[in-house]
């Protein structure tokens, strides 16, 4: 049976297949869903913001101590740190004043950070499904690695 | 931060005043009757705060706006669709039924009428703890829910620990609610309760 196991805002969470990942109206924040194919294991986090700077009192809310965290506990669940790989969505831009210069846009910035810590970490990036003006609501299939991406105006897709 | 029965009670105060003048701003731009109440109002964390918005992944209208000034902050109107079209169509007297996501008129009045709910809670917060506020340019998004609210809070790259939340309930028109939500900036909430005297 597949279980669907809710991650929430600034949360992280790991499983083992048949079970599915899911976190609800994602905006600026990212998703980032990571998995072991051969185990079938795998992790998802829900990120707020690009760094910590220091403050490691929910490292889950942070790109910069997030992604580390999820892939310590997704090789504790017995997933092996060479296979994994990650599909990351989210990073919207859900309003636009006029006159905001771009550089302050959160979306992107979390998008940004995330790619750089995974790069850092060495894992594959498959696939990313970020930036717009909308929300996503994602389910992640730990199992086959399957990451489906619902909005309410550009359709639904899995990646 | 904590907040004791006291001050629940002067934003209560606070919530029930700017309720009164959103009704009375509505009664005149729609033409008819409404009233407005207050059924229930906290002070809670963020992670909380999305408990109280329902689903997350379900679509309303939502109003933002900045509050500037000396206690700034951010403030949003959450609409659910239906009572979002309720809306629409009491100002256009009409009984189509408008495309929330596309109409850019529907959204344009949409976008009218949480403003001035917005604004008429902020101008209560201002006359009862005289701490200069001024509301600045509103903006309007209509998906899901929970997607809206992180990037309001968010929008600055730092998270506020306390979100107040105002549920309101009007009446005149049918089926109608809507959430006033007050974030403030680091630093305004103490000022405003403060400001108080609680």
């Amino acid at each position: 049976m597949n279980n669907v196991i809710s991650v929430g805002m600034a949360d992280l969470k790991v499983a083992k297949s048949p079970n599915i990942l899911m976190t609800a109206g994602l905006g600026s924040c990212i998703g980032i869903c990571i998995h072991d194919p051969f185990r079938k294991v795998g992790g998802m986090a829900h990120i707020m913001l690009p760094n910590s700077n220091g403050n490691d009192s929910n490292p889950a809310k942070y790109a910069d101590t997030a992604v580390e965290l999820l892939i310590k506990e997704i090789i504790n669940l017995g997933g092996s740190k060479t296979r994994l790989r990650a599909k990351i969505a989210g990073g919207a831009q859900m309003f636009s004043f006029a006159g905001k210069p771009p550089v302050l846009k959160i979306g992107d910035r979390n998008a940004e950070a995330v790619v750089a810590e995974l790069k850092r970490l060495g894992i594959p990036l498959l696939v990313s499904d970020v930036g717009g003006s909308f929300g996503r609501t994602i389910h992640f299939d730990v199992g086959s690695g399957a990451l489906k991406v619902r909005t309410i105006n550009h359709g639904e897709k899995v990646i | 931060m904590e907040i004791n029965r006291l001050q629940l009670d002067a934003l209560r105060e606070i919530g029930n005043i700017g309720s009164g003048h959103a009704a009375t701003a509505l009664s005149t731009m729609l033409n008819r009757r409404i009233e407005m109440s207050v059924p229930e109002i906290k002070a809670i964390p963020f992670q909380e705060a999305a408990s109280v918005m329902g689903e997350l992944d379900i679509p309303q209208a939502v109003i933002y706006v900045k509050v500037e000034g000396e206690a700034p902050g951010k403030a949003v109107f959450f609409i659910p669709l239906e009572s979002a079209q309720i809306l629409v169509q009491a100002l256009f007297n009409s009984d189509e039924n408008y495309n929330l996501f596309e109409n850019e008129m529907a959204q344009s009045a949409l976008m009218e009428m949480g403003n001035i709910m917005v604004s008429s809670f902020i101008i209560a917060l201002t006359e009862f703890s005289k701490v200069p506020l001024a509301p600045s340019v509103p903006a309007l998004a209509v998906d899901m829910v929970g997607a809206i609210f992180d990037a309001i809070i968010l929008e600055d790259g730092v998270l506020e620990d306390t979100v107040i939340f105002i549920n309101t309930h009007l009446t005149g028109i049918p089926k109608i609610e809507g959430k006033f939500v007050f974030l403030p900036d680091e630093g305004s909430l103490t000022k405003l309760l403060g400001a108080l005297g609680v």
